[in-house]
């Protein structure tokens, strides 16, 4: 529905505005005076750092949390007592990053989870099967197959569709692009741009300037709980001009210089890594080189060096780290470590933290014995270790005995990150290391990488992000079928290349 | 648009108390176990001033001891968020072990506790490698070996009670210092102990790790099998040491040793904020925790409480300990 034909209606071209929206922590002000409006049947762009008050903000929206001062109006009319159940009658949902999706039963019921046609206690089965067809239509989704069995991008579309049904209006995005792989993205929003011919309206959270700018018809800016900045028009904006305004300043973007290994001899060399559908000959990696890993989902790259690091079963496989005799690939992450060979997952939350512990006991958990001496904990070596991790990582806290549970994504991904680098690696290998962080948190780390590799350290970066690669690798793998089917190194190494390879592969 | 509606407009959400929470409401909550336990203590004093004699200050200390030791040998598979329910049923069939041990097989009293307390360490490993290596859930592997252990207490004893315990074994649980117990000073050194291996150690660090999140502890070089079958053990041998205490201070086994501590062994880490998820929960509040519940047990029985009274009485303080943390937990986390 465009605007025009919204006024001709007599609607308000306004479907949702908040006014002078607050919410205090304790004494902290997560929100100050946030007051927007949202045009019908638009995509509008949220943006901000991690920590900036996005997710406060549309926790107020959906109804999740309480304001401590500020009113919502929808078409026009304020919303009192708001809460998760009033704002759902009213046409607001939220769909989170974590697709709340249960695997064991079909797309359909999903589809209508809790919302059942049902007459006396009983499902409308019929009617329920004959509804879900009619919405999944056009989306390619099987409304028969388990849940389970469906790709990234068919839970998303499967959630959005789910908050439709349900009286949608106003849909809340969190960062729906994360984890999807470019196709998928780009499926994604074709799907979002049907939606928004039908009138619904969204709300779209991105740390992605380049998916702002493709998607979005107006933006908004957050920045230290305020309105930083936004537009209604994102046509007249540039990725910097973005950037200047997510981050309050210029972003220096991390730049780079591609280094060459011709002549030097290897410091790591990998031998016949053979694993659950993983057939890897050789991979040699000199001094402080870079490699990137990247592929489809399922072609390798995350499961090699997974196997790599211990976490996932080998039949076998050889590593040998400079001089050291050439060993079998260890058995679990602790023989990895001993080694000198350090990993992080890309889900820090399952597989990275300690939610309840400090940031400190955090960054010494995997080196211990480091700093104990027959067991027992040096309290003053642990102190030393961590304060310098929390440091060098730059962990924007009150100090290193806060809990990890209170940090923001790219603080806690610096506190993962400096475990693993307290632990002395001599291959570091790092599974999408900035995703769902902000660009400012972004060039931190990887500038970190990069100081890492001048001190002739070995990095391997798993990642989906083609900008990410490009400005960060020396040398690129890309994986098919689980084995490296290409590498690229200096020059070949743009986005466009990378792009073909993934299609070429997708094509396969 | 203009903002003439903005001014009919309510706020749209009153303030949230949650926010402004008074620390001081956050503190008593903090500290509910040991508040309850002085008011508890006062009250039971009221109705009978026996309560607060000296003889009955003894009495709740060792009685506090055999709650005590097999409370923080329930706690430590807590902390690794898992459960052990054969505890107690191993305490009583370990001290059996030992005191047949020494009837059977003639063998000086002291190796034969030893090796009832051997046995129960043993019985802990096993639990322990069930769970990790085999993959068992710990909550049904502990249930079956809880049934299996009280069995074979019954099959050992045929039903009758132990009573012939060398003068040397409940010599611990009899002695006494200027008319003061001595048994108390065990639980004591135990309650040091484990504070020590809990806060100074490689070991108690990588427990609530391990506790907190696996998959993470894991991943990080902890090696979570080991540590959970070292837990299991130590609690195991906890147990033992229990099981020896309980049957010196009774000088008796029965045939169904133990049993009754059941419930009150879980209650009493999980009363004194040692979550059942793992990860949290420290030794003070172990003792908060096996302190309230003797405490709740002796005073029932000095104000004479009915007996057909004593159970929903006692049951009644335990569920409101266990509301109010709850509520702690909800509002402060």
């Amino acid at each position: 529905m465009s605007v025009a034909a919204a006024t001709e209606t007599g609607q308000d071209p306004i479907i949702l505005r908040v006014e002078k929206l607050t919410k205090h922590y304790g004494s902290t002000a997560a929100l100050r005076d946030v007051s927007l409006g949202i045009r019908r049947g638009t995509i509008h762009g949220l943006l901000g750092e991690n920590g900036a008050g996005k997710t406060t903000l549309v926790g107020i929206i959906s109804g999740q949390r309480t304001p401590t001062s500020g009113s919502i109006y929808l078409d026009g009319q304020p919303i009192v007592n708001v809460d998760v159940k009033a704002m759902e009658k009213a046409g607001v949902f939220l769909v989170t990053q974590e697709p709340m999706i249960i695997d064991h039963i079909t797309a359909a019921e999903n589809l209508m989870l809790g919302i059942w046609p049902s007459s006396g206690g009983f499902v409308n089965w019929r009617k329920l099967k004959a509804d879900a067809a009619r919405m999944l239509q056009d989306t390619g989704i099987d409304p028969q197959s388990l849940a389970g069995k469906l790709d990234a991008v068919a839970r998303r579309k499967l959630n959005i569709l789910r908050a439709m049904f349900s009286g949608g209006k106003v849909i809340i995005l969190d960062e729906p692009t994360a984890a999807l792989t470019v196709e998928d993205r780009a499926q994604l929003f074709t799907f979002m741009k049907e939606l928004k011919a039908q009138g619904v309206t969204f709300i779209f959270i991105s740390h992605y300037n380049d998916e702002i700018l493709e998607i979005c018809d107006a933006c908004s800016v957050l920045r230290d709980g305020a309105l930083a900045g936004g537009t209604e028009d994102v046509g007249n904006l540039t990725s910097e001009q973005l950037s200047e305004l997510v981050l309050g300043r210029g972003l220096v973007l991390f730049q780079r210089e591609r280094r060459t290994y011709n002549e030097q001899r290897p410091a790591v060399r990998i031998r016949d890594v053979r694993g659950d559908g993983i057939n890897v000959s050789a991979l040699d990696l000199r001094p402080g080189e870079i490699v990137g890993f990247t592929g489809l989902p399922g072609a390798g790259a995350k499961e090699l060096a997974r196997m790599i690091f211990g976490l996932m079963p080998v039949r076998s496989g050889t590593i040998a780290l400079g001089d050291s005799p050439v060993q079998p690939l260890p058995a679990a992450p602790r023989d990895a470590f001993d080694m000198g060979i350090a990993f992080l997952s890309d889900d820090r939350r399952r597989d990275g933290l300690v939610a309840q512990m400090t940031i400190g006991e955090n960054i010494s958990l995997s080196s211990l014995s480091a700093v104990a001496r027959s067991g027992f904990l040096k309290p003053e070596a642990e102190k030393v270790l961590s304060d310098r991790y929390f440091k060098a990582m730059g962990i924007k806290a009150s100090g290193p005995a806060t809990v990890v549970d209170t940090l923001s994504g790219g603080n806690q991904q610096k506190v993962c990150l400096g475990r693993v680098l307290a632990t002395g690696p001599r291959l570091l290998m790092l599974d999408e290391p900035t995703r769902g962080i902000d660009i400012g948190v972004k060039q931190d780390v990887l500038r970190i990488i990069d100081e890492l590799s001048l001190t002739g350290v070995c990095v391997i970066i798993v990642s989906t992000d083609t900008d990410e690669i490009v400005r960060a690798v020396d040398r690129v793998c890309i994986f098919e079928a689980g084995a490296i089917r290409e590498e690229l190194s200096g020059d070949e190494i743009t986005s466009e290349r990378l792009r073909q390879g993934a299609k070429v592969t997708a094509g396969a | 648009m203009s903002q003439t509606s903005a001014t009919a407009a309510k706020p749209a959400a009153a303030p949230n108390s949650q926010d402004h929470g008074p620390s001081i409401l956050g503190w008593i909550l903090h500290n509910v176990v040991w508040i309850w336990l002085i008011a508890l203590v006062v009250l039971f004093g009221m109705f009978n001033e026996y309560f607060f004699t000296t003889f009955n200050l003894q009495n709740i200390m060792v009685q506090a001891t055999v709650l005590g030791m097999i409370g923080l040998a329930v706690a430590l598979p807590l902390l690794v968020a898992e459960i052990d329910l054969s505890l107690p049923a191993n305490l009583g069939f370990s001290s059996a072990i030992g005191a047949m041990a020494y009837s059977d097989l003639g063998l000086p009293w002291f190796l034969a506790m030893l090796i009832g307390v051997g046995v129960a360490t043993l019985i802990g490993l096993f639990n322990g490698i069930c769970i990790t290596k085999l993959k068992m859930v710990s909550l049904i592997q502990t249930l079956s070996m809880m049934i299996i252990l009280q069995g074979a207490l019954l099959a050992l004893t045929q039903g009758r009670t132990i009573t012939n315990l060398p003068q040397g074994y409940v010599w611990i649980g009899q002695a006494t210092i200027g008319g003061w117990p001595i048994m108390p000073v065990i639980f004591v050194v135990a309650l040091i102990g484990m504070a020590i291996l809990l806060k100074n150690t490689v070991l108690g660090r990588s427990i609530y790790a391990v506790g907190g999140n696996a998959v993470a502890s894991n991943s990080a070089g902890i090696r979570v099998d080991r540590i959970k079958i070292i837990t299991y053990t130590l609690a195991g041998a906890l147990a033992g040491v229990a099981g020896f205490l309980l049957a010196s201070w009774q000088m008796a086994i029965t045939s169904n040793q133990g049993s009754s501590y059941l419930l009150y062994a879980i209650a009493a880490p999980i009363i004194g904020g040692v979550s059942v998820f793992g990860g949290r929960g420290n030794v003070v509040g172990v003792l908060g925790g096996v302190l309230l519940l003797t405490v709740i047990q002796v005073g029932l029985a000095i104000i004479a409480v009915p007996s057909f009274y004593v159970g929903i009485i006692g049951g009644v303080m335990i569920f409101i300990a266990v509301a109010i943390d709850a509520i702690r937990v909800r509002y402060f986390g």
